[in-house]
């Protein structure tokens, strides 16, 4: 086809694009994906049974509030990565603000006096926590990788990374319903490897599954 | 800030709010220059798929546009992907230097066409036998073997006129330098 012909072909008929399309597209996604998470968990393994009682206690909030903030940077990045010419410095540095307040937080329960620190660190659920935190992000995995394939990341890997930090993210917060643990140091160390897994997991998924 | 930012620019918002007049005279601005881009970096077939692959990609993800960014670096994003893309399918390699946006909009068609007249116009100062062999053998490539059957030379003859030829446009080209030289500084 000549390439006049081409233009002429796209340019009739153009719908109008309406403003805010890319982000109802991500949060749409982003808000299917969590649903799914959930269905998965509850699945998997439900809600701790002590759950009402857990809401009450400043280390659910702490959990809580860690994966949002990461989830929330995370899917900013995504929506950076899905735009062609879009820079990703600032929330790539937004994504280490929590990451210092849980590390700050971690150091201070670990020097109080009289604190156990193997304890702090390997809770009671360390061996299976990063792997739960890895399957309940699998379903907004997907649904962030659905949306990020309609826009248009030039450099897939690292969209997909940054799929996976969401996820991982989205999945820890889900997973928080379920765990028992509420010491700092447990979730720095453990929460995050598990969002680090699913990082590495979209990193390397991005890479194929993005192009476009 | 690159020349045609501006007017590109409010031709992009015009079309996302569905103006199709606007967006053509936009695709057919940017063809310029995409045309000129693929042209200096892949072979003249591959150019042209590449710039209409390019202008659909802006098309189905013409949503990806954010106003509040420069609307030259998204096209640039995507004609840079786009050509990534290209090398990745030949396995030629798979990086491409980053350059800046007006790396595509620093140059377009009829740059290249005044380049070309350039060199016409430097061609036509050589008697036409010259003429005819450092054409075929410099701008078509043709083998000096080929050029010295063609011409009913003998192959050092040809060697030694090209060689001779482009030797005394180099001189001319020099003069002609510095003449403009003077005149800019006589302004």
């Amino acid at each position: 086809m000549r390439t006049d012909d081409l233009i002429a072909q796209l340019s009739s008929g153009l719908e109008p694009v309406k403003s805010g399309a890319v982000a109802r597209l991500l949060l749409g996604a982003a808000a299917l994906g969590l649903a799914g998470s959930v269905l998965l968990l509850l699945a998997m393994i439900g809600p701790r049974p002590d759950l009402a009682a857990a809401m009450a206690h400043p280390g659910m909030w702490t959990k809580l509030a860690y994966t949002f903030a990461i989830a929330a940077f995370g899917l900013w990045l995504v929506e950076r990565a899905g735009r062609p010419g879009a820079g990703l410095t600032r929330p790539v540095l937004a994504l280490t603000l929590p990451l210092l307040a849980i590390l700050l937080l971690a150091g201070l329960q670990m020097s109080a006096p009289g604190a156990d620190m193997p304890g702090l660190v390997m809770g009671r659920s360390s061996r299976v926590c990063a792997t739960y935190v890895t399957l309940t992000a699998l379903p907004t995995l997907a649904a962030t990788f659905w949306a990020l394939r309609k826009l248009a990341p030039t450099e897939p890997t690292l969209a997909g990374a940054g799929a996976g930090l969401f996820a991982g993210a989205a999945g820890a917060f889900v997973y928080c319903f379920h765990c028992s643990e509420e010491a700092a140091p447990f979730i720095a160390v453990w929460y995050t490897l598990g969002i680090g897994l699913v990082t590495v997991l979209g990193a390397f998924l991005g890479r194929y599954l993005l192009r476009w | 800030m690159i020349a045609q930012e501006a007017q590109y620019r409010d031709w992009m918002l015009a079309a996302l709010k569905g103006d199709a007049g606007a967006y053509r005279m936009l695709l057919a601005g940017l063809t310029r220059h995409l045309r000129s881009y693929y042209a200096r970096r892949l072979d003249s077939g591959a150019a042209e798929d590449a710039v209409q692959e390019t202008l659909i990609a802006i098309h189905t993800r013409r949503a990806t546009y954010d106003p509040a960014l420069p609307f030259t670096a998204w096209v640039y994003g995507i004609a840079r992907y786009k050509l990534i893309d290209e090398y990745r399918r030949h396995k030629r390699r798979a990086t491409v230097p980053l350059e800046e946006a007006g790396d595509l909009f620093g140059h377009d068609e009829a740059e290249e066409t005044i380049a070309r007249r350039d060199v016409g116009k430097l061609l036509d100062k050589l008697t036409p036998a010259k003429r005819q062999l450092v054409s075929d053998i410099k701008l078509d490539g043709v083998s000096v073997a080929e050029a010295a059957k063609r011409s009913g030379l003998s192959e050092s003859a040809v060697k030694v006129t090209v060689h001779r030829a482009i030797k005394s446009l180099n001189e001319n080209l020099r003069e002609e330098l510095k003449e403009e030289r003077r005149g800019d500084a006589d302004r």
